[in-house]
């Protein structure tokens, strides 16, 4: 399997790493529009199956493409991919190119390829953290995504982005446009993040989990934010985003009933961004490959994964899963 | 007299009720407390 990846950044560095100590892979080619960066990455895996080449040619003869790019132009990339009979996966977090993906759906199909979306920290993990949650379920009714941190420059840009504008929320059968920036909620992460307090945002994961779960009524996700980053999310960023975000977390709780029972199931995970949506990327990409997703077509992980053997090789690449248990008072 | 029977089945009436909903409903007081656990084994349980 061939694999290549546009984009040499805090998530495309790591996933051209995590698929050089993958077995089956055969070439990895990394592209950058710095060309520089891309070298770098070649140079420190030091991986004869690893090599930086040309972002014009960068797909050339591979089985599946993985967009790490900065959001906005994911869909016509994607578009052209398919056309050449590649798989895709992409990083990106935007609403934008989330809708631009999934209406490559009938495409895929036809071509019997694959465009997994949203294969990253928020939406990614937080996708399989969800069906596998919602397996101990009969019956999911809710689902609510939060996260905190960010991966690389772009990735902190996309976020102080997504707090102005609208988020969309889902219920009851129907999408409602909500206020990015409102809807404080504190949110308990896995230790040792602890309780942050998080709001609505443009977020795609809404989009991504309706498909994947018939029947649920509220799907709705937030972003971690203090104070400062609401108040200036209307203005330009004060000051450059660093080379890469510090520790970062996600949540997700399901409320459904088991039996005749109501049941909540928090599940969540603790990495730095980067790293993880690294892994969910270059995973997605060997199921892609392989064969081993669900179907062909566009769709989420939650749609287009089985949860658990990609939660365990996540968990052996040290993106570990956590469940928050509740005690009964004594 | 007749007040006091009215009462009486009103107070009975509502006592059934609350009992049905109690056993009917979630699985007794929420937790309280509680912690993260790393998910593991072969069923990441």
């Amino acid at each position: 399997m061939r694999v290549a990846v546009l984009g040499a950044g805090a998530v495309g560095s790591r996933a051209v790493r995590q698929l050089a100590s993958t077995p089956g892979v055969d070439g990895i080619a990394v592209a950058d529009v710095d060309r520089l960066r891309a070298a770098a990455v070649e140079a420190a895996i030091d991986d004869d199956r690893v090599r930086a080449v040309e972002v014009d040619r960068w797909a050339d003869g591979a089985d599946v493409g993985i967009l790490c790019i900065p959001g906005g132009a994911h869909a016509p990339l994607a578009a052209t991919l398919l056309a050449q009979g590649t798989h895709v996966v992409s990083a990106s977090d935007e609403l934008v190119d989330v809708d631009g993906l999934l209406a490559l759906d009938d495409a895929a199909v036809r071509s019997g390829r694959s465009v997994v979306i949203g294969a990253g920290f928020s939406p990614g993990l937080t996708c399989l953290l969800a069906a596998h949650g919602a397996a101990t379920l009969d019956v999911v009714e809710e689902i609510h995504v939060a996260k905190l941190g960010t991966a690389g420059p772009a990735c902190a840009r996309a976020h102080h982005r997504a707090l102005t504008g609208e988020s969309l929320d889902w219920r009851d059968g129907e999408w409602r446009h909500r206020r990015s920036g409102s809807g404080r909620e504190l949110c308990w992460f896995p230790d040792p993040v602890g309780a942050q307090d998080c709001y609505r945002a443009s977020a795609p994961d809404a989009r991504l989990l309706v498909p994947a779960f018939a029947g649920v009524r509220r799907v709705t996700a937030r972003v971690q934010a203090t104070r400062r980053d609401r108040l200036t999310s209307r203005l330009p960023m004060l000051r450059r985003p660093h080379p890469e975000g510090s520790v970062g977390a996600v949540r997700v709780e399901l409320r459904g009933r088991r039996g005749s029972l109501h049941e909540v199931v928090v599940l969540g995970a603790m990495d730095r961004p980067g790293v993880a949506s690294g892994a969910v990327a270059a995973m997605a990409a060997v199921w892609a490959g392989e064969g081993r997703l669900r179907r062909p077509g566009a769709g989420g992980l939650a749609a287009l994964a089985d949860p658990l053997p990609m939660l365990l090789e996540l968990g052996r690449r040290g993106v570990r899963a956590a469940v928050f248990e509740g005690r009964q008072p004594a | 007299m007749r007040f006091l029977r009215r009462a009486l089945v009103a107070l009975g009436l509502t006592g059934m009720i609350a009992g049905v909903l109690r056993l009917r409903g979630t699985s007794g007081i929420p937790p309280q407390s509680g912690g993260w656990r790393e998910l593991s084994g072969p069923d990441l349980r």
